[in-house]
This record gives C-alpha cells, structure tokens and sequence, in this order.
C-alpha cells in the first residue's frame, strides 16, 4: 500500500493534479501574510524609512546639532513623564486594591468612573482642570481658591498622571485576577494573616512586575502625550518634546526647526521603543509569560475568572474602615473626573469672562456658535475618519490572524506591539514626509496615519483571544477534514469575532478624539473635531473651547457605549460578576 | 465560496476599500479643482484674520459678486506662515491670495517675490501707510488698554502702563499685533527698550494672544493689559467686568494686507476679491464685527486716534526686535 | 469521672449564603465533633466549596450562624476575620505562593502567630520531612509537581496547628496513585492531630474512605448525612444512591436481605453474584482489572454485578443471578 509521504492531517494528497490547484494553494496560503506585509510596509515601514533618510540627509552634524538645541524641550518631557508615572500607577493600584480586594461600599461606580475617565481624551481633561482649578476657574469663582502651577510643569505632570492612571488601573486589576489570584491571599488568611498582612506579604510581591508594566505603558503613554503639553504647556512657555515638534512644524518657517523637528521624532521614536523593550524584557526574566508588558487590561481577556465572588451577600453592616476608604476613592474620582467636566461646563455656559458662575451669566450661544458649519465639517471628518480607520483596523486583524496561522506570538506580535509604542508625533512627521507631496491637506494622508497608530491597539485584544484558543480546537478542525485555511475562515476568525470587533470598537472611539497627528496633517477642509478644539484653546477663545469640548467628549463617550456594554470585555477583565 | 462568518472581514475590507477609494477621489478633486482652474471665478484665500469677519465678508460678496466661489483656510499668523512655508518647500503655494494679520509677513512674502504686484484704482483710496507694492490694508488693528472693572485709576497712557502693577500682555513672537507693539514703542524714542525693562521690573506677565490678555483682565487674575480694541468691545458688550481705555496719545495701529499670490491659477479672480476687500460693501462688513476699517467714507463709530510705527524700517529689524524682547522677558 | 464533653469543633446552624441574589447555600445544618472528619459530598454546583469558604470566613452569610469551638464566627451581623478563626485550608489548585519556596511557605502561619524565626524554620523543615519532601525546601511551586506542591499545602496546613482543617477537593488534580497516596496520609494526619476536618469532595470513593461521616449536598442542601457504610448501603434516596456508588435498581419481589414484598429495591454491584434463581442475560461485560462488571437483564430490571477475577462469560450469554441484599427505595 502506497503511502504520501509527507502527510500531516489535512494536507491533500499529491494526486498529480494541476500544477494550478497546487499554485493556488500556495497563493492562498501566503496571500494573507503577504498583503500584510504589504499594508505594514506602506503604512509604518515607508514612512519610518523615509523619516531615517531625510534625517541622514540632513547630516549627523546638523541633526545631532538641532536636536541638542532642544535639550531643555527633552529634558522636561524626561521629568514630567516620571512624575506623571508615579502618580499614575500609584492612584490606579490604589483604586484597583479598592475595587478587587475590599468591600468598600460603591466599588461599581468607582470602575465605571474609572472607564469614564480612560474615555475622556487628555486634552479635555487639561482644558477641564483649567477650567475648574485655575486662575478664573469655577473653583476660584466659588470659592477663591485656584490652583497657582497648573498651567505649567505641574499642571502637565498631574493632568498627564490623571490622564495615565486609568490605564495602569485597569493593569493592575487585571495583574490581580491573573498573576495574584484571590485564592493566594485566600490561603495567607487561612494561615494566619489579616487582610493589610496579606496584601503586604503576598500581593505586593507578587504585583511587581504587574507595576512595572503599568509604569512603563504609563511612562510611555505620557512620553508620547501631546493634548496635555499643548493646553497646559505652551501658554506658559514650557516645552516638551511633543509640542516641540508641533510648534516646530506648525509654527516655523525656518529649515532649522525642521531638522530639529525630524532629530526630536526618531528620539522619541527610540526612546520609547528602548522603555517598552527593557519592561518587556524585565518581566520576561521573571515569569514565562509571552504578553509581555503588553499584556494590558484589554488582552487579558480570557484569563482565569476570579474565584467566588465576595460581594454583594446581603451585607447589612460596613466596617468603618471599607466606608473611609470607599469615600477617599470617591473623592479623588471626584476631584479627577467630575470637577474638572464642571467646570467645562461652567465656562461653557458662560456669557464672558470674568462673570461669576452661574444661571444669571448663563447662555448658550458659545453652543450656537461653536457648531458652525466649519465645525460640523471637522465633526463629519472626525466620524468618517474613525469609522474608516475602525474597519481598516478590522481587516487588517483578520488578515493578521489568518496570517499566523494558529502558530506562537510569533514576528507579527512583537513588530504590532513595536508600533504601539510608536508615538503620535513621530508618525506624524514620518508620514508627512512620505506622502505629504502628493496627499498634503487630504483626509487619506490622516488616515494612514490613523491606521498606522492603531492597528496594534486594535489586534491587541484579538491577539489575546488568538493565544486563549486551544490548540486541540485546530487540531479537531484538522481532523474533521478542514485544511488550514478552512479552519482559519470557520473555527478561528468566528471565535475571535467579538475580540475583532471590540478592536474596531476601540479604534472608533480613539480615532475620534486623536489630535497629536490630525494637528500636524490636517489642512482646508480636512481639520477635525479635536484640531477644532486645540485651534480655539489656542485662540484663547475659552467658552467656545469648552462648549466644543464638552461636544467632544460627548461624542466619544457615545461611541464608547456600545463598548461598554458589549462584548464581555467588561466579564473578561473581571468587571462584572 | 464563502461562510457567512466570514461576512464580517468581507464588509470590513469592502468599506475600507470603499472609503480608501472615497477619499482618494475627493483628494484628486481638490487637486484638481487646485490645478485645472476650470470653473470660473473660484479662489482659495489662506487667511489669519478672525473667523467671524472672514463670515461676514463672504456673506457680503456672495451679494455683491455672486459668481465668485472662495475656498478659505483660516489659522493663526505662525501656523499660516509654517503651512505657507512647508507648501513652498513641497511644490508651491496652492493659495490664490493671503490675507493676514499684520505687515510684516506678508512683507516677507513681498520680498521673496511671491506675490503679484497691487493693479487698479481701487486701491488709491487707501491710504499710502497703509499700502504696499502688492499689497493693500483691509482694516485697523488698535492696540489698546484694558482694565478690570474694579480697578482704580486705571493707567490712561502708555507711558502710565510702565508704572502699573498686575499688566499684562501679549507675546509679539506669537501674535503679529504684539509684534506691531513692540515696533512701535521700541523703536520710539520715548519709550524704547527701557520702556520694556521698567514693565518687566513692575511684574509684567507675558501670555500669548489678545484674547488671552482679555481673559485673563476679565478673570481678575490680571489688573490691566494691552489688547486688541475689537476683542474688548465685544467682551465688555457681553458684560465681562473690564473697562476698555483708549490710551493717550493713541492707540497703536497695524493693518491687515491682503495680496494676490502670483503664481495664482486665476489671479483675475483673486485681485477681484482684493479689490473687494477694500470696497464700500466689504469694509461695511469688516467693520460690521468691529474692526475699523481703512476707508474713511465708511461708518466708524469709535475714536479712531492712532500712532504707528514706521513699517518700512521695521521690515528689516524683526529678529534684532524679537530678540531684545525675549532678552528682557525670557523665551 | 467522666471527663467532660467537649461541645462540636464546628457547627452551621441553618446557613445561608447567596451571591447576589441566587441562593448558594441554603439552610445547611452540620455539625463537626472534635477529631472528626466529614466529607462534603456532591456535585460540583452543589455548593460544597461555598459553604468551605462561608465557615473559613472568605464569604459572608446571608442567614443562620456558624460556631467554631464555641463561639460564633459567622453571622449576617457578625464576620470574624479568617485569619482569627482557629482554622486552616487546603486548596484545590494548592493555592502556593508563587515568589515563595516551600520551607517560607510553611513557615507564613507560624510567622504569622508570632513563632521565633529560627524555630519556625526548624518546624517547617520537619513537617516538610515528615511529608517526605524535606529535600524540596528551597523549591518554589514552578519547580514542584502536583503532588508535591499539596503536600506542601498540606504542611503548611499542618503548621498552623488548627481546631479545624477545612480541605477543599484536595486531590482533584492529582492522577490516581497520588490521589490514593494523598488520601491516605490526609486520614493518617488528620487522625493523629485529633483535629477536626471538612473535607469536600466530589469524588465517592475519596469521602467513603477518609471520613467518619459523610454529608450528601445538592443544590445548597444537605440532604444526608450518615457514616460511609450508611451512606453507601441505606440511601436516602435514589439521587443518592447514584452519588454514593454505582447503583441499580429493579422492580418487583425477591428474596433477599432487605426485601419487604413487592417493590423497587436498590442493587449495589456487590450486593448480587452471578449463577443464581434468577435467569438473566449478559448485555455488557467489563474487566477493570481487580474486577469484572457484567451487566444483566433481568425481568426486574438491569443489574450490574462485580465480580473478581477476569471476565468468564461473553456479552449475550445466558446466565443466572442471584441477589442477596437489596435497600428499599
């Protein structure tokens, strides 16, 4: 009895037939990887390499010359993004301790707060804490008392931590039901411990690398910031990296800023990929987990649920000590979240300034006005570049996954987590430079950039949901008589399909509020919403700013409904039970 | 032949294909609509000057010239000039006619040779201050005091604002009507560049824009500043608590030049609109948001005494300015 | 004299515990003497581990109250902190501290009563010799196989020289030798320490033979609870006698200890041997290797029987049956 030799289950049998069939196989089975490839080139690889060679032409000399220039510029985005890590991880691990670990009455609202403010975009909330904690802000008009530093550093390192914190929350929460499983600091109470010793000795220890991802993704987050230095920094003269290249671009007719722009880009570009490589490698040493520092509270999806629930068992009495806590987590949610979106609409609402707060210096012309048809141009290019770049991202995840076919993380993963990490501005600059000749002042050039930017935020939740499907699933499709690709289209790509569309869900919602690319790419007619707003702010034309701002916000957190409430992303991640 | 499970990845790659395509076509239109020309009497204008007056323009010319189509892009003096800047050094200016803020960039745009020289009688109505070889002023810009409501005795002249306390003011580097400041009182030789020190000696905040010294007047966070009277006007009409004062022995005035570009597709068109700018039915309707306009046979309800400074020194000296400036307050 | 009676080791007095609105324990009585072990027996779902977790103190009640030595730990107004109830755990899936090694361990309880450091090293390093792992002491749970890393939980259960072990399906995860081993040494320790022990399981031959009684739940309730003879031969009804032991039931009269006249009587395996009065037919054979099980067909009903030795007799052979005990139903 003849046998084909080469057999694995599923391939078919070399009958001789047409050399077509066999090409067409083979085409099939590159297709994907290769029209990735493709795609990947066109939107990050030319554009990164068109950035290198500009700078090379402009000679080392120059560029290293130009870049030194912005040391100060350099330097404070360096201190700035610490400070903002600090605060970031501590207040999320503190909240998360709160949520997962205590009883502390509330603890719903807290998470949902915490998902509000991972919705509102950094600029809004720098513009909301100018409007309620600064000079003329509702507090000072309350109560006279305004927050003397927060346009400035310290502004920027509180609003950059706020605007981080939610991110390292939802890291640590997650660290929590994988790393530091209920049951661990179950078994040290049931030895002995009471419930501080416990967190103490055996989560804490436990958490560490979880803290050191949540500081670099917060480092990097806030490295790469550019609403928040553009509010809260250049009116008062103090530069970060980001706003420097902005102000370089945007502002400067002079070549120099233009090298010196194009120096600042790949420095950041290489700073945070060297932050994110060093997480990763850190945690790699400590445990066997592929995720890496990557494995953020969206792709950790399908991990182990949390064991019995301790809560909500008709609890008729609460120690005083769960009530304190529960009450200092809501005022600092409080002070974060809801003060700040006050006063935005405080001085929204506002006829002039300088007039007290309230119904008698109330109108609502800053609403009329600022919805112009200018305005709702930039609202329609907004939508239509979210909705394009939310369905690019969801082909390029199928193609993706159907590229890796079933096999580790493998170079997809690692080269998709790279540009993550990749910030805004640099690909802003690379992608002017290599398409602005031909489609300057166009919505496309914002939407490669669009795509470029969120493609690995899209995948990361679908990688997650890949590397959760067994093996043996492949392996019964195989089995069953499907070859590879029949498995791809019929057991892999149906089982993803909420973790794809929660990619694209995500994506939407960021496309929407993203300013640090649209403000560099943007030209007549293709301005969006958020550039509209960062226009004003700089025009200093503050009630039209903050109504508008306010709009924004509203849109987002509308298109983040739909998020929220479906997939299970919610379940996956333990926030409800 | 597909499962219906993959429908999902099918609609996804259709819709982006299909709005790839969308926005490739629309950015082939507008080059096209940039390039060919075809319809008649279409522009596009890049402009700095305040969104509402710009609105009111187009609403008075769609009345007095129907067939004239304008496209306007409208951004800050420094975002304008990098736009124009970065368009030149990529393949040219797609701007059929500028119309900016104050004299200087557009008189630098003059001397690189970029822009059309000024055709017409229309324009001898103007007067030569206010004039160039291709370029022409639309309207006024008065750099004028403003105080908060509750202060006493607010200073009255220029002169009294360098011994005020809680001032504040404009960055020249930022705003052209700052710049137009700095020219004219530092370049005086009763005021110069001393007259900045003692400012600096007495507290004085700098911030970016005119708007911004009016908030920050209105918020009580400031005492007095120097603003634009137009923004002043407006606030106060709105019930901020300041009080506009119209600074002895004048306000200091710039004006705001529209030229034609010359490499324009329609430069016809363009000058038609330039021309527009400065003629009875336009400078109504810049004046009609508060802007005073250039024509003196044009209604213009407000004191209107200006000092100004000399613009054809001051093309030269702008960096020498700059610099003294940011010497004495810090970048 | 008589000494005096101690009172229970732990008693739940018409327990309720719900997550949220479903009931997951519903009016649960035990009661645990000194020194002795119960096995909780019942489906997973059936809220064995629940009510494990409501007495550790990991779950609040919503009803009834819970006593440990005396005093009550557990009500809906009262919550006793675990770490103070006299009590220790043995988890499921071992529940190690992964940064830990085995000697830190089962060191933590004794740390945390205050033990002198070097002492309690001494005492962990002896338990662990006592489990037979002495030489894994410096192991961390990556580096331990299943069954190492619960004897290693199981020492450090020991440690805390607890009133009361709480073991929650402590072999569930560890193949049949070690399962069998573990058993054995959990019935030995428990013994010797003359703690009382609640030992869930889902597993019958598990609670059959580590417990000196043993609870039957299903859904939140107990609905039995006898010695393991008792469970296995007096039923209490026929969901548990499927629980407690492979069972069959047949129909009619027979002559045989229990029978009372007509009626539907429970068979167990070892209660029936082959070559009897009563005719049957063999609709499967299975040789398990201590023991074949025939199952046949009978006019009363289907019987399965053990016998040991290899199978003697092919599928679809006549043969005859003779049942010698049966349990009324």
């Amino acid at each position: 009895m003849t046998d084909t030799s080469t057999t694995s289950l599923g391939s078919e049998p070399a009958t001789g037939g047409s050399a077509a069939r066999g090409a067409r196989r083979l085409a099939r089975r590159w297709a994907p990887a290769a029209a990735l490839s493709v795609a990947a080139g066109l939107l990050v690889g030319l554009p990164l390499a068109v950035l290198l060679r500009t700078a090379l032409e402009e000679g080392l000399g120059p560029l290293l010359e130009a870049t030194a220039s912005a040391g100060p510029a350099i330097w404070a985005t360096i201190w700035t993004s610490l400070g903002a890590t600090a605060l970031a991880v501590g207040v999320g691990a503190l909240i998360a301790l709160l949520t997962e670990r205590t009883d502390a009455p509330g603890r719903r609202g807290l998470r949902l707060a915490m998902l509000v403010a991972l919705i509102v975009p950094g600029y809004v909330a720098a513009l909301g804490w100018l409007n309620a904690y600064g000079p003329g802000g509702l507090l000072d008009d309350l109560f006279g008392v305004a927050a003397p530093a927060l346009v400035g550093p310290l502004g920027i390192v509180v609003v950059m931590g706020v605007e981080a914190a939610p991110i390292a929350y939802l890291i640590v929460v997650a660290g929590l039901h994988s790393r530091a499983e209920p049951d661990l600091e179950r078994a040290a109470r049931a030895s002995g411990a009471s419930a501080i010793d416990a967190i103490r000795s055996i989560t804490m220890p436990l958490l560490r690398p979880v803290f050191a991802g949540a500081a670099a993704i917060a480092f990097v987050l806030s490295v790469t910031s550019f609403g928040v230095p553009a509010v809260l920094g250049i009116p008062a003269g103090f530069t970060t990296m980001t706003t420097r290249i902005y102000r370089d671009l945007a502002f400067s007719s002079d070549p120099a800023s233009f090298v010196r722009a194009v120096g600042l880009a790949i420095v950041l570009a290489v700073g945070a990929a060297v932050i994110i490589a060093l997480a990763d490698w850190l945690l790699e040493r400590r445990r066997a987990d592929r995720s890496g520092v990557f494995a953020g509270p969206i792709g950790h999806m399908g991990q182990s649920a949390p064991g019995p629930q301790e809560e909500g068992a008709g609890r008729r009495r609460v120690r005083p000590r769960a009530l304190a806590a529960g009450a200092v987590a809501w005022l600092v949610v409080g002070t974060i979240v809801i003060v700040p979106l006050l006063g935005l609409l405080s001085t929204a609402l506002n006829r002039a300034p300088g007039l007290p707060p309230g119904p008698s210096s109330w109108t609502l012309d800053n609403f009329r006005e600022v919805l112009d048809p200018r305005t709702l141009e930039a609202l329609g290019n907004s939508v239509v570049l979210a909705a394009a770049a939310a369905a690019g991202v969801i082909a390029l995840a199928a193609l993706a996954v159907m590229a890796r076919r079933g096999r580790g993380v493998g170079l997809t993963g690692s080269l998709l987590g790279l540009t993550f990490a990749l910030p805004g501005s640099t690909l802003a600059v690379a992608v002017l430079l290599a398409y602005g000749a031909s489609l300057r002042n166009t919505l496309l050039i914002i939407l490669i950039a669009y795509l470029a930017k969120f493609w690995a935020l899209g995948y990361r939740p679908v990688a997650a949901g890949l590397d959760a499907i067994p093996a043996d699933a492949y392996r019964a499709a195989r089995v069953s008589g499907a070859g590879a690709w029949t498995t791809m289209r019929t057991v892999v790509l149906p089982a993803l399909r909420p973790m794809i569309v929660a990619g694209g869900l995500i994506v939407f919602m960021f496309g929407l509020h993203e300013v640090t690319m649209s403000s560099l790419l943007y030209g007549p007619g293709s301005a969006t919403l958020a550039v509209v707003v960062l226009n004003l702010q700089q025009l200093g034309e503050v009630g039209l700013t903050a109504a508008l701002a306010l709009v924004l916000a509203g849109i987002v957190t509308l298109a983040a409904l739909p998020l929220l409430g479906r997939t299970g992303v919610l379940e996956r991640v333990g926030w409800r039970r | 032949m597909t499962a219906p499970r993959s429908r999902l990845f099918i609609i996804a790659a259709a819709s982006t294909a299909v709005s790839l395509a969308a926005l490739t076509a629309s950015a082939g239109a507008q080059e096209a609509a940039g390039e060919a020309g075809t319809v008649e009497g279409a522009i596009t204008v890049y402009t700095s000057v305040t969104q509402d007056t710009v609105d009111a323009v187009l609403v008075a010319l769609a009345e007095t010239v129907p067939d004239l189509e304008v496209e306007v892009f409208r951004a800050p003096t420094g975002e304008l000039d990098a736009r124009i800047a970065t368009e030149l050094r990529t393949g040219g200016l797609d701007a059929d006619l500028l119309w900016l803020t104050d004299p200087l960039s557009i008189q630098r745009y003059e001397a690189q040779g970029l822009l059309a020289p000024l055709e017409g009688e229309a324009f001898e109505i103007v007067p030569e201050a206010y004039r160039g070889d291709t370029f022409v002023g639309t309207r006024l810009l008065n750099l004028v005091l403003v105080s908060g409501a509750d202060v006493e005795d607010p200073p009255a002249s220029w002169i009294e604002l360098a011994e005020a306390e809680g001032v504040v003011m404009p960055d020249p580097g930022f705003a052209g009507s700052a710049f137009a400041a700095l020219g004219y009182l530092a370049t005086s030789d009763d005021y110069g560049f001393d007259f900045y020190r003692a400012l600096k000696d007495n507290g004085t905040v700098v911030v970016q824009s005119p708007v911004d010294v009016v908030n920050g007047v209105a918020e009580g966070v400031y005492k007095t500043g120097i603003t634009l009277d137009k923004i002043a006007r407006a606030n106060v009409a709105n019930g901020a608590p300041i009080e506009l004062t119209w600074p002895e022995p004048g306000a200091i005035a710039l004006f705001s030049p529209a030229a034609v570009v010359a490499d324009s597709d329609d430069p016809g068109a363009a000058q038609e609109f330039q021309a527009f700018l400065v003629s009875p039915e336009g400078q109504a309707a810049i004046a009609s948001t508060g802007w005073q306009p250039v024509r003196d046979d044009v209604e213009w309800p407000y004191e209107d005494t200006v000092v100004s400074a000399d613009w054809d020194e001051l093309y030269g000296s702008q960096a020498e300015l700059l610099e003294g400036f940011y010497a004495i307050f810090g970048d | 004299m008589t000494p005096p009676r101690r009172g229970p080791a732990v008693e739940a007095r018409a327990v309720m515990v719900s997550y949220g609105e479903t009931p997951a324990v519903r009016g649960v009585d035990l009661v645990v003497a000194p020194g002795e072990t119960v096995a909780l027996l019942g489906p997973s779902g059936s809220g064995k581990t629940t009510l494990l977790y409501a007495i550790a103190g990991f779950l609040p009640l919503s009803g009834g109250e819970i006593v440990i030595e005396g005093s009550v730990v557990s009500s809906p107004t009262v919550s006793l902190p675990p770490e103070r109830r006299p009590l220790a755990m043995v988890f499921q899936h071992y529940g190690l501290w992964p940064h830990m090694a085995a000697a830190e361990t089962v060191a933590y309880p004794m740390h945390r009563a205050g033990v002198d450091k070097k002492e309690a090293a001494r005492l962990a390093s002896d338990l662990l010799e006592q489990m037979r792992i002495g030489h894994l002491a410096g192991r961390r749970p990556a580096e331990l196989s299943g069954g190492e890393q619960q004897r290693v939980g199981l020492a450090r259960a020991l440690a805390r020289r607890p009133a009361v072990y709480l073991l929650d399906e402590p072999t569930a995860h560890l193949d049949t030798v070690l399962k069998a081993d573990l058993q054995s040494e959990l019935a030995h320790r428990m013994r010797a320490d003359g703690a009382a022990a609640i030992h869930a399981t889902h597993d019958v031959e598990e609670a059959l033979a580590v417990a000196d009684r043993v609870a039957l739940m299903r859904d939140g309730e107990v609905v039995q609870v006898d010695r393991p003879d008792d469970v296995y031969a007096r039923p209490v009804d026929e969901w548990a006698a499927h629980l407690t032991g492979p069972a069959s039931f047949i129909e009619g009269e027979v002559a045989a200890v229990g029978a009372d006249g007509a009626g539907r009587y429970l068979v167990r395996p070892d209660w029936a041997r082959l070559d009897g009065p009563l005719p049957a037919r063999v609709s499967d054979v299975r040789f398990r290797g201590t023991h074949t099980d025939y199952r046949l067909e009978t006019d009363l009903g289907s019987v399965l029987v053990r016998e040991p030795g290899p199978a003697r007799l092919d599928e679809g052979a006549g043969t005859s049956l003779a049942i010698e005990r049966v349990w009324r139903m």
